[in-house]
C-alpha cells in the first residue's frame, strides 16, 4: 500500500491535498472546502451568464490561485418548444384537481411572489451554450458537465488550459466520454441526490473504473463518510464527488429548517420518484411526494408539465418556511449527516475516518 | 485576453443524409425549469437526418422521430438529441 492511500492521481492532477470534491450551490461552502485542501465544484446551471462570471470572480478573489470547478447541466434532449401558456393549457384537469386537493389537505400557503418558473426563460440549447461560453472565456480551472456529453468543447477547453469532467450514469456514456478525452469521469450511482441513473454506486464505479485506463474516475452517489471514501478508492476511483454532505454545513445557504430536516433524516426518508418534475429524482420525503406515491394518485406528467403543478406547492412551502412541507434533493447517505459542522471540519473528519478504515484493514491483513 | 473564439451565433440547421433513417437511442435529459434539479430521459427512434448546430465549437443536435421509446406521458412525437448522447443501434440482419 502507498504510504498515503488518499494521495491519488486526481490529487496530482488538481494539485489538491485530499481526493474529495464538494458539489455545492453555495459559494461559501466551495471556498471553505478549497481552502481546506479539498476541491469544490459550484453548480451554476440555473444562473445567467453574467451571474456565472460574477461568481467566478468571487471565488477567485478568495482561493489564492487554487483550482475550482463550475458545473453546468448541458441538456442532452430537448422537446420541440412550447410557450408557458401552451404548456399550462395541456395539463389535464384531473392532475390540476389532485394538486389542489393536496394544497387544501395540507394547508399549503400561496407563494409570496411570482413563481420562479414563470419568469425563467428555460434552459434550451442557446442558453446552455451562452453559459458554457462564459466558462471558456473565463478559463475556469475545471468545467464539470453534470448531464450532457462535453465532448464537443473538449478541444477548445484544453487549448485554454481547462480540464473537463463528465458525469455519467451508464457505462456506454463513460466510454463515449473517455474516447473523447475527458480529463475525469464522475460515475454516479442510484444512491445520489437529484437526477441519477438506475445503476447502484458500487456497480457503476467499478465498471467505469475498469475501462478508464489512466483517466481518474470519481465516485458519486451516497458518498458521505470516510468509509465511503475508502471504499470508493478500493473500487478503483481516484476521488469522490459529494453533495448531500455539505447541505447542512455551517456555511451552507440552505434554509435552517431544511438543514434540521436533513440532520434528522434517514436513508429511508428520501424518495426516488417523478412527482416533483416528471423526471425521477431523489429528494427528502414530503407530503407532495407521499401523496403522489399513493395508488389513487394519477401518474406524474412528463416535464415540464409536472413542474407546473408542483411549483406552486414548492414555492409556497419555501416562501412561508413550512417545515412540514419543504423538501430538498438529498442522497441516501443523508443518514450520516448528523451534525451542523463547518465545511472544513466535515472534510477533515472524512479524511481521518478514511485513513482509519485503511489502517484497520491493513492491520487485519498484517 | 485573446479574442474569444467561442460564439453563441444563431442556430444553423442542416441535413445529414448519412444518419437519416438510422435507428438510435438517446441518453437524454435536461435541467428542470425553476429548480436546481435536472433529470434523465431515455428515448429511442429514428433519426430524420435534420440537425441544428449551435455556436463554435459546433454543438450538434439531431432530430429523433418515430419514437419507439419515450418517457411515460411524453406528448411529442419527436425530440432533439445532442449528438454526444446519441447511440446508433446496430440493425439486426435477417
Amino acid at each position: 500500500m502507498a504510504s498515503d492511500p488518499l494521495r491519488t492521481k486526481l490529487c496530482d492532477m488538481l494539485g489538491i491535498e485530499f481526493p474529495v470534491i464538494a458539489f455545492t450551490h453555495c459559494k461559501d461552502v466551495a471556498v471553505s472546502v478549497i481552502n481546506s485542501g479539498g476541491f469544490a465544484v459550484l453548480g451554476e446551471a440555473m444562473h445567467t451568464p453574467d451571474d456565472i462570471a460574477a461568481d467566478i470572480k468571487w471565488i477567485r478573489d478568495r482561493v489564492d490561485g487554487k483550482p475550482f470547478g463550475i458545473d453546468l447541466v448541458l441538456p442532452s434532449s430537448v422537446p420541440p418548444a412550447d410557450t408557458l401558456q401552451q404548456l399550462e393549457s395541456k395539463n389535464p384537469e384531473s392532475h390540476r384537481k389532485f394538486a389542489e386537493e393536496i394544497k387544501k389537505k395540507y394547508d399549503v400557503p400561496d407563494p409570496k411572489g411570482a413563481i420562479d418558473l414563470h419568469s425563467w426563460g428555460g434552459l434550451n440549447q442557446q442558453m446552455a451554450r451562452a453559459q458554457l461560453d462564459v466558462l471558456l472565456e473565463e478559463r475556469v480551472p475545471v468545467i464539470a458537465s453534470g448531464l450532457g456529453n462535453p465532448g464537443f468543447f473538449l478541444e477548445t477547453a484544453h487549448e485554454r488550459g481547462i480540464k473537463v469532467f463528465g458525469l455519467v450514469g451508464k457505462a456506454r456514456q463513460a466510454k463515449r466520454q473517455l474516447d473523447a478525452g475527458v480529463d475525469a469521469v464522475i460515475a454516479q450511482g442510484y444512491d445520489a441526490a437529484g437526477h441519477t441513473g438506475a445503476i447502484g454506486t458500487f456497480s457503476i464505479v467499478a465498471e467505469v473504473a475498469a475501462m478508464a485506463g489512466d483517466t481518474p474516475i470519481i465516485a458519486a452517489g451516497g458518498v458521505t463518510t470516510g468509509r465511503h471514501l475508502a471504499a470508493a478508492l478500493c473500487l478503483g476511483a481516484s476521488g469522490v464527488w459529494t453533495g448531500t454532505l455539505w447541505l447542512a454545513s455551517r456555511e451552507s445557504d440552505v434554509d435552517m429548517i431544511v438543514k434540521e430536516r436533513l440532520l434528522a433524516a434517514t436513508a429511508e426518508e428520501t424518495s426516488y420518484g417523478d412527482s416533483i418534475s416528471g423526471m425521477t429524482m431523489r429528494v427528502l420525503d414530503c407530503p407532495w411526494t407521499q401523496e403522489w406515491a399513493k395508488p389513487e394518485a394519477p401518474p406524474a406528467l412528463p416535464p415540464p408539465y409536472q413542474m407546473l403543478l408542483s411549483s406552486d406547492y414548492i414555492q409556497g412551502s419555501n416562501d412561508n418556511r413550512r417545515e412540514d412541507l419543504m423538501t430538498e434533493a438529498a442522497g441516501q447517505g443523508v443518514g450520516f449527516v448528523t451534525a451542523m459542522k463547518p465545511a472544513r471540519q466535515i472534510l477533515f473528519d472524512m479524511v481521518e475516518e478514511a485513513l482509519a478504515a485503511f489502517e484497520e484493514r491493513v492491520g487485519e491483513l498484517a | 485576453m485573446e479574442q474569444l473564439k467561442t460564439t453563441t451565433s444563431t442556430a444553423r440547421p442542416g441535413f445529414d443524409a448519412n444518419v437519416a433513417g438510422k435507428r438510435a437511442e438517446c441518453d437524454g435529459g435536461h435541467a428542470i425549469a425553476g429548480t436546481r434539479y435536472a433529470g434523465r430521459q431515455e428515448f429511442a427512434g429514428t433519426l430524420s437526418g435534420e440537425y441544428v448546430d449551435h455556436g463554435d465549437p459546433v454543438w450538434r443536435w439531431y432530430l429523433l422521430v418515430e419514437l419507439t421509446q419515450k418517457p411515460d406521458g411524453y406528448q411529442q412525437d419527436s425530440v432533439w438529441c445532442e449528438s454526444g448522447n446519441l447511440f446508433i443501434v446496430r440493425e439486426e440482419r435477417g
